[in-house]
């Protein structure tokens, strides 16, 4: 072993405290990097993974004229043709306003978010049929499924009770019609129907006078990394028909884009910590080099170049940064299997979307390791410039 | 006010010299300066024939690890790490490949320290902590041994056992012992004894030309 090597770790491993401080400066940096990872990135593919599942699917296909003309379920065939395609089903939307009697008492809210599916191919495509709590999913054209919120809204609305829907058709007309509550849908996290009702498409496309008409085809993979390919190959295959066709990234865009900034701001909040790390190894540093002022003095006295010290206190900077990546890495993963394992929340709702992502645990840890580098060049190089007969007189 | 002003002397190759002088005479600062450790603001340090003080910085370093030994007054020894370790360190500064440990163990049992090698530096008493200290100092076979006040620090029979030492390893490398010390009686017959007087100034400017020829 390099004597340089061996002096540099016999100086740090004799000053136990310092070593400690030093390496928990470093696993600190890199934990709330982790953690911030942990809960930021993984509510924010929480969010991804709920607007996937219960409202874009991985391939959301709209028309530029608002509504798709062509049959949706020569449309569903298509996609489902291909192997990447697990299902597809249509949706449509619109507002209603929704009366109900309760205990006597007549109760109306209005501008209630209304959306159509087909419940056959829905619970293929989606998942949002999981989110009724009590009773079942739309399966007739007069059932109706209230979100959570609406039902509250509604004076309590439950399974069984009978409401009255007026839409707005397409020309103006003021339909109404009575439904029976099939479900109260509660999503955890509230990404899914709570705020909206679900009929039947074929109801609301009578109600809206909108026969044969959709608002959306949603897309769902058994690969959602084949997502692009998919929409690229669909809209070659229809080039002439005015659809519109985007990924789950871009369709979710909207919703997401303040949010990632918020977590680009988080991560540059944990980069700072790790700076203030470096600033803890510069100053534990220092502190080792006043310590060995004398030892110092004699390594010169005996034939030690500028260059050799400084290259001693660079190995205490990589020994550092080396187990203080280690053990911050690993304190990191530790934290992330906890909240994987646990199936950790955010706010006790939303389940997070906890990932493994190997090249940002390794960019980190080998951010840090550098930052340990550099963070030793300053003391490194105030260690050389220490003069022979000076350093000795230090006791 | 100058701490060392005129002095010149030479020195031939395995002479033992003594420097004496009372504390605070400028005996250390010269010692140093022979030693490249400090620099004489004017003046000439020749070594081998060399003007030592036109070296550079890495020379300088080459040079006194090559060239010179030093024995200090508080031995410091690297308490980080083992008697051997120390004994090796200056020849692994100089970059040596050849099997080193076994000069080294030589040495030290030369010394008398063959059954503490493996002891941390700190561990040792002081008298053995000194005799480490002759064996880094003589590990390179440098030219030049240069001793601060070697025995300050030890009681009187201890002393005498490593001015000894001095003595024998200087008859049998052939090295020149250059020996700081205000215990002059400790060392008995020596080649030569340069005094440095009292009165001289010690802080400041110095002057020093001197030629060490080995």
């Amino acid at each position: 072993m390099d004597y340089r090597l061996r002096l540099a770790k016999r100086m740090l491993f004799n000053k136990k405290g310092s070593l400690i401080g030093a390496v928990l400066a470093v696993t600190i940096g890199i934990l709330v990097i982790h953690v911030n990872f942990v809960i930021f990135q993984g509510l924010f593919d929480a969010i991804v993974r709920d607007i996937s599942e219960y409202r874009n699917g991985d391939v959301l296909v709209t028309n530029e004229d608002d509504y798709i003309d062509k049959s949706d379920s020569s449309l569903v065939s298509w996609f489902e043709r291909i192997s990447y395609v697990d299902a597809a089903a249509p949706r449509l939307s619109s507002t209603a306003e929704m009366e109900i009697t309760k205990n006597g008492q007549r109760i109306e809210k209005t501008r209630i978010p209304v959306v159509g599916v087909d419940p056959f191919n829905d619970i293929r495509a989606s998942t949002v049929h999981e989110t009724v709590a009590e009773g079942t999913y739309v399966f007739s054209r007069n059932s109706i499924v209230l979100g959570n919120s609406v039902s509250e809204d509604l004076g309590g609305a439950s399974v069984g009770d009978n409401v009255k829907v007026m839409i707005v058709d397409r020309w103006g007309e003021e339909q109404t019609k009575r439904f029976i509550v099939s479900g109260i849908a509660k999503s955890p996290g509230g990404q899914g129907f709570d705020y909206s009702a679900v009929i039947h498409i074929d109801t609301l496309r009578d109600m809206t006078n909108r026969e044969d008409q959709t608002g959306s085809i949603m897309v769902k993979l058994n690969d959602p990394s084949k997502a692009l390919e998919v929409k690229e190959f669909f809209l070659r295959s229809f080039p002439n028909d005015g659809f519109l066709a985007e990924t789950i990234e871009e369709s979710a865009e909207e919703q997401l884009a303040g949010f990632r900034s918020g977590i680009a701001m988080i991560n540059m909040i944990g980069y700072f910590g790790m700076m203030s790390s470096a600033f803890a190894i510069v100053t534990i540093q220092m502190m080792l080099v006043n310590g060995k002022t004398r030892e110092i003095g004699v390594m010169r006295s005996i034939g030690a170049k500028r260059k050799d010290i400084l290259i001693i206190f660079i190995f205490q900077g990589m020994i550092i940064g080396a187990i203080g990546a280690g053990v911050g890495t690993a304190a990191g993963l530790g934290y992330t299997v906890y909240a994987k394992e646990t199936e950790m929340s955010f706010n006790n709702s939303l389940p997070l979307e906890v990932t493994y992502n190997w090249e940002k645990i390794v960019q980190t840890a080998l951010t840090s390791f550098v930052l340990a580098i550099i963070a030793s060049l300053y003391p490194s190089y105030r260690a050389t410039k220490l003069l022979p007969v000076e350093a000795m007189r230090t006791v | 006010m100058k701490a060392l002003d005129n002095v010149t002397f030479s020195i031939e190759q395995g002479e033992v010299v003594l420097i004496v002088g009372s504390s605070g005479s400028g005996k250390s600062t010269l010692l140093n300066m022979i030693g490249l450790l400090d620099r004489p603001t004017d003046g000439k340090i020749f070594i081998d024939g060399k003007n030592t003080i036109s070296l550079g910085d890495d020379e300088v370093s080459s040079f006194r690890n090559q060239k010179l030994g030093f024995i200090f007054q508080f031995s410091n020894l690297l308490s980080d790490l083992t008697v051997l370790e120390n004994v090796l360190l200056p020849r692994q500064i100089g970059g040596s490949e050849e099997d080193i440990e076994k000069d080294a163990r030589d040495l030290l049992k030369a010394v008398g320290l063959e059954d503490q090698i493996h002891k941390r530096a700190n561990k040792i008493s002081g008298g053995q902590a000194q005799r480490a200290a002759i064996a880094r100092g003589l590990i390179n076979k440098p030219s030049i041994v240069l001793a601060d006040e070697p025995t300050g620090n030890l009681d009187s029979v201890t002393s005498e056992t490593i001015v000894q030492l001095m003595k024998s390893m200087a008859k049998k490398l052939n090295q020149t012992f250059i020996i700081v010390t205000h215990e002059r009686e400790h060392f008995g017959n020596v080649d030569k004894v340069i005094t440095i007087k009292d009165g001289k100034s010690f802080e400041g400017d110095y002057h020093a030309e001197m030629e060490v020829i080995v």
